[in-house]
C-alpha cells in the first residue's frame, strides 16, 4: 500500500522535499501508474525473457586505450562551483 | 564459553593504469588538488564513461589469479547513493556479473595450508577525497574515477592470523601480477572486515559486525583481536551483539560504533546503460592467463617439496618476485638449490637490506654468482674469499674473475708447488714429525699454517693438508 | 528577398550564388528569434554574438544558422535544460554534435526551450515558461524539444537539434508541421547531451524537408570515441538519397488503425486522422511500394507506454543524481552537505520532475525492481524482437504520428488509460526501444492543425527510412512549409 508517508520517505532519500498538495498529486499519479503497470502484468510467461538494457547488440565494442590522457584547467573545474577555496570545492564540514 | 570466530574480508585495491577507469584523466592522485580531472570525473551534465582497456585486462588477470570464473561478457552496474565524495550520485561498479566469481587461493598460515574462498572480485571506480578542516571540508577529485578492484572473500577465515595471511598473499598477487603496487601506506589497499562470534559447534553464524576502511595490515590484526575480545566479553555477560558498523581507532586501538544498521541501504542497482557489454573472448582470456607468473604459494610449495628448502627460507625468497626470479635463475644455471638459497637469503638479501637497493639493481647476476660458486667448488677460492669477492663485485661493478685477478686472491691448487713448500717445511721440523707420529694431531694444523704463511693464504687448505699427510707418511 | 526561411538546400544555393551572406542570414535569424520570442518562448538563450568559426572547410552547412536544444552542452553558452537547478550553468565543454556543427561552419543562434530536463511531452514545463504552437497560440507545440520545433516551424532557422527519448523530436515535429528525425541509436554521439534515459536517448534534428535531414545527418553522424554506444557508418546520406522507392515493402499495424479499438473515445478528429492515414497509404502504393497490414499483439501495444514510462523514469532518477548544486548549479543552503544538496534539489526541480523521480526510484527499489523495472525490460525486448522480425520482411513501418492534433493549453486531462492514448499517441517509443531510425513528416491538416506520418525502419537502415520519407514528401505540398504562411 502506497501512503503519503512512504512517498515522503522516497522523496527524502532522493534528497528533496515537496509540499503537501504535491504529495497528494503524486499519490494519485501512483495510482494511474500502477494501473498502467498492470498492463505489463497482463503479459504472461515472460520471466524467461532477458530484460533489455541496450537497444541492440553492437557488433564490436571498443574499449578506451590507456595511453592518451588529458585533463582540464582548474578554472574550468571551479568555474561553476557555488563555493570554493584554493583549488578545491568547499562544502560544509562532512562528518564521517 | 568457547567461541568460533568467523571473518570475511572486502579488500579494495587500486589498479595501476595510466588513466582512470572511465575517463582519460591521469591516474595519479597524489599531485596538486584537482589537477588530474576531466568533466567526466566531475560528472558535469552530459558526460559519458569510456572503459579503460588496461584496467579490464588487469581485472581479468586478477580474476584468473584468484581462480575465479570469468563471465562471457563484461557488464557494469550503477550503485546509487548520495555522498559528497561521489559526483555522479552513483558509483559505476559490477554487481550482477562481476569479472570474477567463485574463486579461491591457497595461503600459508604459518606452515599450514589454508584454502580461502573468494566470493567475487569486481572492477569499479574510486571516490573523490575529502579534506576536513575546522568548520568546512574541501573536495579533491583527483582520486575520483581511479580504477579499483574489490575482492570479497567468503566468511571462511577464523582468526586474525588467517586474515593477515590472506591479506599478505593477496597483496603479493597484486604485486606479482603487476596489477597494483598495493601500497597500504599510500592507501592503495584498504580493507573492510566483517566479523562474528558464535558458540563453538554452532551451525549458525553470530551477528555480524562490520569494520570499515582499515588502512594497514597491522590495524586489521589489532582491530580483529580487539573485536574478538570485545564480543567475547559481551557474549559472556549475556549481552546481545548489535549488527552495526564500527570504526577502528588506531590511536587507542579500540573500535567504536559508527552507525547501527536499522535497515540496509537500497542502492537500486541496475545495469549501466552507457557501457555496452564487452565480450571477453576465450582467446583474450587465454592470452591474459599466459601473463600470470607463478605465484607465491606455488613457489613456496615447489621450493619446499622439490628443492628441499626450508619453509622459512622459501618464504623469505618469495617475498619479492624479483628475488624469487633471481633464485630460480640460479637454479636454472645449475647451482645447487640449497647453496642458492643460502646465498640469496643470507648474503644477497642482507646486502640489499643494508644498502636499501632492490635485486634488479644488483650488479652480480646469477651467472656471476655461478662463477663464484664454481670457484669454491673447484677449490680455487675459499668461502671466506668468495664473500670478499661478492662485496667487491657489487661495489666496483666488475665481474668476479676480474676482481679475483685484481685482488690477487687465488687459491693455489698446484700440487707440485705446494709439495715443494711442504717438503722444505718438513725438512726443517723433523722433531714435530715425530710428535705427530706419536699422536699429537694438532701438529698438522701447525704445518698447514706454515704453508699458508708462505703462500700468503693462497694454498688450498684441503689439498695442503692431504699433501702434508702424504709426505709425512713417506718419512 | 529573404532567404532565411528557405530550406538548407535553398539557402546553400543562394549562398553559393552569392545572393546572400552568412552574416545576413545570421542577422535575419536573430531578428526573427527576437521578434517571436515574447509570443512563443522558443529560446532560453539567444546568441546575439553568433558568428562562424574560423577556418571552416567548404561543406553544405557552412554559414547556415541553426538552433540547439538547451540540454546539449555548449561551451561558454548558458545551458539550463530548462531547469532551475541549472539556471546558471555555463559549460566549459562542447557536446560532440556542437563540435561537429562548429567544424562544419553552422552557426548556432540560440539555445531552445524544452520541458525541464527533457522529461515531458508538452513544452509547458520549462523554467522559463510555456512554448506555444506557431499554428495556433492556444495550443501546445509538444515536447520535450518544444523550442527547437517552434523555431523551425516559425522559420527562424532552417534546422535545429533536439533530443528524443520517447518521441520528443518526432511528436513536436508532427504538431508543428515540420520534419523530425531521430537516427539509429548511436549514429549520432550523445556525448554532451544531458541524459534523460540513456538507453532510450537520441540526438536528432528538426528540418523543413527530408533532404535537409540528410545534410544535417552527414554532418553529425559517426563513431565518437567519447561515446561507447556510438556507431560508424559508411553511408553518405545526401549522395544516396533517392525518391525511387519502387518495390519497397512497408507495413502498418492493424490494431493501431482498427477503428473498433477506439470505440470509447472516437470522434471526428480521430476519424480524420485515420482517413488521412488511408490516403497516405494510397500514395505509398502510387509510389510503387507494397503496403501490408500486419497484426501485432494488442497487449504488447498497450504496454508500450507503461514500459517506456517505467524504464525512462528509473534511468532518469539515477541520471540526474549529479544535480546537487555542489560542483555546478545554484548552491543550496544548509549546515551540512546533505542539507545543501537537499535544499538545492528541493528548490531546483519542479513538482513534475520530482514526481517522476519518486516514481523512478520506486520502480528501482529492490522489492519492486523485478516486477516493474525488469519486467518492463522484458516487454521492451519482446516488442523489439517482434519489430526486428518484421524488419526482415519489410523496409519500414508507417503509422500516424499521433492520435489527436496538438492539444490546447486548456485541454482537460486526457484519459491515460485509453487506447487512443496508449496506442496512437505513444507508439513512437518503439523507435527508442530498439534504437530504430524514425522520422515524422507533415501529411496534412486536421482542425487546421498539422498532423504527421511516422516512418520507422530497421537499425542502421537510416537511408531506407529517409528515402521512403523523401518519396512520400513529394506527394504532399508541405515541403519547406512555415507555420504562418500556410495559415
Amino acid at each position: 500500500m502506497i501512503t503519503k508517508e512512504k512517498l515522503k520517505d522516497y522523496a527524502h532519500k532522493l534528497m528533496f522535499d515537496m509540499n503537501d498538495e504535491e504529495y497528494d498529486t503524486l499519490l494519485k499519479e501512483f495510482d494511474v501508474m500502477l494501473k498502467q503497470m498492470d498492463l505489463i502484468g497482463n503479459i504472461k510467461d515472460i520471466s524467461c525473457v532477458e530484460p533489455m538494457t541496450f537497444p541492440f547488440e553492437l557488433d564490436s565494442v571498443e574499449l578506451r586505450n590507456d595511453e592518451e590522457s588529458r585533463n582540464i584547467e582548474i578554472e574550468e573545474v571551479l568555474s561553476n562551483a557555488g563555493s570554493k577555496k584554493g583549488r578545491e570545492v568547499r562544502v560544509p564540514k562532512v562528518v564521517e | 564459553m568457547e567461541y568460533e570466530v568467523t571473518i570475511g574480508l572486502e579488500v579494495h585495491c587500486e589498479v595501476k593504469t595510466h588513466t582512470k577507469m572511465f575517463s582519460p584523466s591521469l591516474n595519479a592522485y597524489e599531485e596538486m588538488a584537482n589537477s588530474n580531472v576531466t568533466e567526466i570525473d566531475l560528472a558535469f551534465p552530459g558526460v559519458l564513461p569510456t572503459v579503460n582497456y588496461e584496467a579490464v585486462k588487469k581485472a581479468v588477470k586478477m580474476s584468473l589469479a584468484l581462480n575465479c570464473k570469468v563471465p562471457e561478457k563484461m557488464y557494469f552496474d550503477r550503485k546509487n547513493y548520495y555522498y559528497a565524495d561521489l559526483p555522479k550520485g552513483y558509483q559505476i561498479t559490477q554487481t550482477h556479473d562481476p569479472v570474477g566469481t567463485n574463486g579461491y587461493i591457497n595461503v600459508y598460515v604459518g606452515e599450514e595450508v589454508k584454502k580461502v574462498l573468494i566470493h567475487d572480485i569486481h572492477l569499479e571506480e574510486d571516490t573523490a577525497s575529502l579534506d576536513h578542516y575546522d568548520n568546512y571540508s574541501l573536495i579533491d577529485y583527483n582520486r575520483a574515477g581511479i580504477p579499483l578492484l574489490e575482492t570479497v572473500t567468503e566468511p571462511c577465515l577464523h582468526s586474525a592470523e588467517e586474515a593477515l595471511a590472506f591479506l599478505d598473499a593477496l597483496r603479493k598477487i597484486f604485486i606479482y601480477c603487476d596489477i597494483s603496487e598495493a601500497r597500504t601506506d599510500r592507501g592503495q589497499m584498504r580493507c573492510d572486515v566483517n566479523i562474528s562470534l558464535a558458540p563453538k559447534g554452532s551451525q549458525v553464524l553470530g551477528t555480524k559486525v562490520e569494520m570499515k576502511n582499515i588502512n594497514s595490515f597491522a590495524n586489521v590484526k589489532a582491530a580483529i583481536e580487539y573485536e574478538i575480545e570485545r564480543q567475547k566479553e559481551a557474549l559472556n555477560k549475556g549481552e546481545r551483539i548489535i549488527q552495526e558498523t564500527r570504526r577502528y581507532d588506531d590511536v587507542d586501538c579500540k573500535t567504536y560504533r559508527m552507525r547501527e544498521k536499522v535497515e540496509s541501504i537500497d542502492y537500486k542497482y541496475f545495469i549501466e546503460p552507457n557501457i555496452p557489454p564487452y565480450k571477453l573472448e576465450k582467446e583474450f582470456i587465454e592470452e591474459i592467463r599466459k601473463t600470470i607468473p607463478p605465484l607465491q604459494f606455488e613457489r613456496i610449495s615447489k621450493y619446499i617439496n622439490e628443492y628441499g628448502i626450508s619453509h622459512y627460507d622459501a618464504s623469505v625468497i618469495v617475498k619479492d618476485k624479483s628475488v624469487a626470479e633471481y633464485f630460480e635463475k640460479c637454479l636454472e644455471l645449475g647451482i645447487n638449490p640449497k647453496t642458492s638459497a643460502n646465498w640469496v637469503t643470507s648474503i644477497i638479501l642482507a646486502h640489499l637490506n643494508k644498502t636499501e637497493t632492490s635485486i634488479e639493481d644488483l650488479y652480480l647476476t646469477p651467472k656471476m654468482l655461478k662463477q663464484i660458486i664454481n670457484l669454491i667448488e673447484e677449490g680455487k677460492i675459499s668461502s671466506k674469499q668468495a664473500k670478499e669477492v661478492f662485496y667487491k663485485v657489487v661495489e666496483d661493478k666488475k665481474g668476479p674473475l676480474k676482481i679475483i685477478e685484481e685482488l690477487g686472491i687465488k687459491q693455489t691448487s698446484d700440487d707440485s708447488a705446494i709439495r715443494t713448500i711442504v717438503q722444505s717445511i718438513l725438512d726443517n721440523n723433523q722433531n714435530l714429525i715425530e710428535e705427530y707420529k706419536g699422536g699429537r694431531s694438532n701438529v698438522l694444523d701447525f704445518f698447514v699454517g706454515q704453508v699458508m704463511k708462505q703462500t700468503r693464504g693462497q694454498a688450498n687448505p684441503m689439498m695442503t693438508s692431504s699433501i702434508i699427510k702424504e709426505e709425512i707418511g713417506k718419512r | 528577398m529573404s532567404y532565411i526561411k528557405g530550406t538548407i538546400e535553398e539557402i546553400r544555393k543562394a549562398m553559393d550564388e552569392k545572393k546572400v551572406t552568412s552574416e545576413e542570414l545570421v542577422n535575419e535569424s536573430l531578428k526573427l528569434a527576437h521578434t517571436y520570442e515574447k509570443e512563443y518562448n522558443a529560446f532560453v538563450t539567444i546568441c546575439d554574438d553568433a558568428k562562424e568559426e574560423n577556418n571552416v572547410k567548404d561543406n553544405p552547412l557552412k554559414g547556415i544558422p541553426c538552433a540547439i536544444k538547451d540540454n546539449i552542452s555548449t561551451k561558454g553558452v548558458l545551458t539550463t535544460a530548462s531547469s532551475n537547478i541549472l539556471k546558471n550553468y555555463i559549460p566549459f565543454y562542447d557536446a560532440t554534435v556542437v563540435t561537429k556543427l562548429k567544424e562544419a561552419g553552422a552557426i548556432s543562434i540560440g539555445k531552445t526551450t524544452l520541458d525541464e530536463l527533457a522529461m515531458g511531452g508538452t513544452g509547458t514545463a520549462a523554467h522559463t515558461g510555456i512554448v506555444k504552437n506557431p499554428w495556433d497560440k492556444n495550443r501546445l507545440i509538444g515536447g520535450s524539444s518544444a523550442g527547437s520545433a517552434a523555431a523551425v516551424s516559425l522559420g527562424i532557422v532552417p534546422f535545429a537539434l533536439g533530443s528524443d527519448t520517447g518521441d520528443s523530436i518526432r511528436k513536436p515535429a508532427a504538431y508543428g508541421g515540420i520534419v523530425g528525425y531521430k537516427p539509429t541509436y548511436g549514429l549520432i554521439s550523445r556525448y554532451g547531451l544531458f541524459p534523460f534515459a540513456c538507453s532510450l536517448d537520441h540526438i536528432g534534428c528538426f528540418t523543413r524537408s527530408v533532404k535537409d535531414v540528410a545534410y544535417v545527418l552527414d554532418c553529425l553522424k559517426g563513431k565518437d570515441e567519447k561515446d561507447m554506444t556510438s556507431l560508424d557508418t559508411k553511408t553518405n546520406f545526401i549522395n544516396e538519397l533517392t525518391n525511387d522507392v519502387k518495390g519497397k515493402k512497408v507495413f502498418y499495424i492493424k490494431e493501431m488503425l482498427d477503428r473498433n479499438n477506439y470505440k470509447d473515445d472516437y470522434d471526428e478528429e480521430l476519424e480524420e486522422i485515420l482517413n488521412n492515414f488511408d490516403e497516405a497509404m494510397k500514395k505509398c502504393k502510387e509510389l510503387g511500394m507494397e503496403v501490408e497490414e500486419v497484426s501485432f499483439d494488442i497487449k504488447l501495444l498497450e504496454a508500450i507506454f507503461p514500459t517506456y514510462f517505467t524504464i525512462s523514469c528509473a534511468e532518469a532518477t539515477s541520471n540526474n543524481s549529479n544535480l546537487t548544486g555542489i560542483i555546478f548549479g545554484p548552491r543550496g543552503e544548509g549546515k551540512t552537505v546533505e542539507e545543501i544538496m537537499f535544499d538545492a534539489r528541493t528548490k531546483g526541480f519542479s513538482e513534475l520532475i520530482k514526481r517522476r523521480f519518486v516514481l523512478g526510484s520506486y520502480i528501482l527499489q529492490k522489492e519492486n525492481q523485478e516486477k516493474l523495472f525488469l519486467n518492463a525490460g522484458r516487454i521492451r525486448r519482446l516488442i523489439v524482437n517482434k519489430m526486428n522480425e518484421l524488419f526482415k520482411k519489410y523496409d519500414a513501418m508507417i503509422l500516424p504520428a499521433q492520435g489527436a492534433v496538438a492539444p490546447t493549453f486548456r485541454s482537460e486531462d486526457i484519459d491515460k488509460l485509453s487506447n487512443r492514448y496508449l496506442l496512437l499517441e505513444n507508439h513512437m517509443a518503439i523507435g527508442n526501444f530498439g534504437g530504430f531510425p524514425s522520422i515524422t513528416i507533415p501529411c496534412g491538416f486536421v482542425n487546421k492543425m498539422p498532423i504527421g506520418l511516422s516512418i520507422t525502419g530497421a537499425v542502421k537502415k537510416d537511408i531506407d527510412v529517409l528515402n521512403i520519407a523523401y518519396a512520400i514528401e513529394e506527394k504532399y505540398p508541405y515541403k519547406g512549409q512555415i507555420a504562418k504562411e500556410v495559415k
